[in-house]
């Protein structure tokens, strides 16, 4: 009876209908902010991690250079420590033997992970770093799949409000350094556009009132406003502008609108509201954006994060695609990445040096609940509206 | 700038956020008050009320005002079960103040790292938030949204009941008495066990009830608690440590000066100014702003 059973699996096997299970799994490592700062964020990139790997094993396994072998996640909680996010990649790498890594949440651990994959020669695709500092690292064994680079965002977003009609605006930034980041490099790019800055302040992050800020923006009459925010005081403003009586045609919020609890709160009222994003899965083009997006809401029964999610799961295509061809020597690993264009969820990506050169850097905006890619034209899946 | 500083508009976000800061004060300052324990998880109790209100209402569509009773219940349930299999003991084996409060802050710790990761663990880590009554109302000119006036109602007739309970009761007049000095409750016959379980476990549920209406208007992770025990804390050390009229003073005092201080003189200056005031409070009057000497 048992041989029948053999048999049988066997054929099914070999006719790929199950998973060949017996073969050695593919180590998959990363460290990942289950506590600490940033814990609240990490999930987006985790849950993006996860069906990636469980659509790999429901696909009969991860193609290494022909070979079929199931994924498994190898994971530690780095606490939101970058420094101690550093040790647990040299761990992965030296203790755990990891076959492949996946990167770490946010810039800073990026920048801490990227000098160990450099000593050990260990190729990684980053995805949830957005910093002009990603073009300091040291080329060959790390890349980085965002467009979302502030010194790009800043002349492409005063295009988008010159565009758009905006001759005044308002900005509120957040102390923290993404956001400063970007407002360093906004701020001349909106002069130069001619559009005039009425009130340009910065707020600490742990902000809990925005009532007087907006006052004053009121107060100033203004056709636009950019919030270089993060995810709570995103929130905490969206919650307080209609109070206070905001109305303006274009509003901008750096980093919340695209996480799935925003729309959940404020609904029909967000509206209008414009984020940084280059992936949405209603552009056509790329034949995957839709059914990843699917997977998703069916897994987790809720929007992916339009944008750290869909970087994190580019990621793992673009390693993906790259161990079909290379399998998962280092070297060849290393040659395909720097090499190969991929196909993924956002298109067609490929690097130089260690940037992501296809994806352009591109803005969402929710419209009727969606999220749409207005900017730039080439991809854009709905015009601007204002608010 | 005179019009911005005397409009409704300020002075209605000044009451709805002391107000939220007592309310989220007291459930801590009745638990130092009464037993001394430093319960930095109390923000990992708000946390708990907020994920309690947002699962009734995603689940039920019952209103976060109903699912409040439930919010504390549950934050309660998590007291008495702390109290006790933890500070029963603890509270019965020591004597000296220092020790109770040094052994309650590494305890409270290891519960509110266990409380994070546990919520963490069954709703993942991923933001939350539901859209309730988020309509604004007009009167006279003053914009109000729903969910923030709800908040201001409902955190005045909290605070408003806790005080008349804590002054007109028999039974608030000995937790009153225990505040002020725990021997000398004992001595007249105060029943001390009893009192301080009642009184933690109310703190508990106080903060189940502040987290409950903290959910109406912010996004929710397991990760949320930190911040709101940090700004209890500020408050009762201000309004000085265990006295509730204190608290509930201070709370309204930082709303007014964090909403205020930010048109007079930057958004950037507001922690600067908040934690300025509060250390200079300190050094003027180490006991805060209310307290007096207390003897255990």
């Amino acid at each position: 009876m048992k041989r029948i059973v053999h048999f049988i699996a066997l054929l099914l096997c070999s006719l790929g209908l199950i998973p060949a299970q017996a073969a050695e799994p593919v180590r998959i490592g990363f460290s990942i902010a289950k506590t600490g700062l940033f814990a609240q964020a990490a999930p987006s990139q985790i849950t993006a991690y996860e069906l990636w790997a469980n659509q790999v094993n429901a696909a009969g396994g991860l193609d290494v250079a022909g070979d079929r072998r199931p994924v498994e996640l190898v994971w530690f909680d780095d606490e939101s420590d970058p420094a101690k996010s550093a040790q647990i990649y040299e761990k992965l790498i030296s203790d755990e033997k990891v076959d492949l890594l996946l990167a770490p949440w946010g810039t800073p651990h990026h920048l801490n992970v990227a000098g160990v994959v450099e000593r050990h020669g260990f190729p990684m695709v980053g995805n949830t770093a957005a910093s002009v500092a990603v073009r300091e690292v040291q080329p060959g064994n790390i890349w980085f799949s965002t467009s979302a680079i502030p010194d790009r965002i800043g002349p492409e977003l005063a295009a988008l409000a010159k565009q758009s009609g905006v001759k005044s605006v308002a900005i509120i930034a957040n102390v923290l350094p993404f956001a400063q980041e970007n407002l360093q490099f906004l701020v001349p790019a909106l002069e130069a556009e001619g559009i005039e800055i009425a009130l340009n302040e910065s707020y600490p992050p742990d902000i809990s009132d925005m009532t007087g800020l907006l006052s004053q923006i009121k107060a100033a009459g203004v056709d636009g406003i950019i919030a270089l925010s993060y995810p709570a005081d995103s929130f905490l403003y969206m919650g307080q502008a209609r109070e206070v009586g905001i109305d303006v045609s274009f509003e901008f919020l750096l980093v919340g609108p695209t996480i799935s609890a925003f729309s959940q709160a404020f609904g029909d009222f967000a509206d209008g509201i414009v984020t940084i994003g280059h992936w949405s899965p209603h552009q056509s083009k790329w034949s995957r954006a839709k059914p990843f997006f699917d997977a998703y809401v069916a897994a987790y029964e809720m929007n992916p994060d339009y944008l750290d999610t869909a970087l994190a799961y580019m990621s793992c295509e673009i390693l993906e695609q790259a161990v079909a061809t290379a399998g998962l020597d280092r070297d060849k690993l290393r040659t395909a990445i720097a090499s190969s264009t991929f196909d993924t969820i956002n298109g067609e990506v490929s690097f130089e040096g260690v940037e992501n050169a296809v994806t352009p850097t591109a803005f969402l905006q929710l419209q009727g609940g969606d999220m749409h890619l207005i900017w730039p034209e080439d991809i854009a899946t709905a015009s601007f509206s204002p608010r | 700038m005179i019009e911005i500083l005397i409009s409704p508009q300020l002075a209605f976000s000044a009451l709805v956020l002391g107000s939220l800061y007592s309310l989220i004060a007291l459930g801590l300052n009745l638990v130092y008050g009464t037993m001394r324990l430093l319960n930095i998880a109390h923000g990992d109790l708000i946390m708990i009320g907020a994920y309690t209100t947002f699962w009734i209402f995603t689940l039920t569509g019952i209103p976060p005002f109903v699912g409040l009773p439930l919010a504390a219940g549950i934050a309660a349930a998590i007291g008495a079960i702390l109290y006790f299999s933890i500070f029963r003991r603890q509270l019965s084996g020591i004597d000296r103040v220092e020790r109770i409060e040094a052994n309650s802050l590494l305890l409270f710790f290891g519960v509110s790292v266990i409380l994070q990761n546990t919520v963490g663990m069954m709703f993942s880590g991923s933001p939350r938030a539901y859209q309730f009554l988020d309509t604004v109302y007009e009167v006279s000119g003053l914009m109000m949204t729903g969910n923030r006036l709800a908040i201001l109602i409902f955190a005045a007739i909290v605070l408003t009941s806790v005080v008349i309970f804590l002054t007109r009761s028999q039974y608030g007049l000995s937790i009153s008495a225990l505040i002020q000095n725990q021997t000398a409750a004992r001595v007249v016959g105060i029943n001390v066990s009893r009192l301080q379980f009642v009184s933690f476990i109310s703190g508990f549920a106080l903060a189940g009830i502040a987290g409950a209406l903290v959910s109406m208007t912010e996004q929710i992770s397991p990760f949320m608690g930190f911040p709101f025990t940090i700004a209890a804390f500020v408050v009762i050390i201000l309004g000085g440590l265990g006295n509730i009229k204190g608290g509930i003073i201070a709370g309204m005092l930082l709303g007014f000066v964090e909403i205020y201080v930010v048109v007079l003189t930057s958004a950037n200056f507001r922690s600067m100014l908040i934690y300025g005031l509060f250390v200079g409070i300190l050094l003027l009057r180490p006991e805060g702003l209310l307290g007096k000497t207390r003897r255990h």
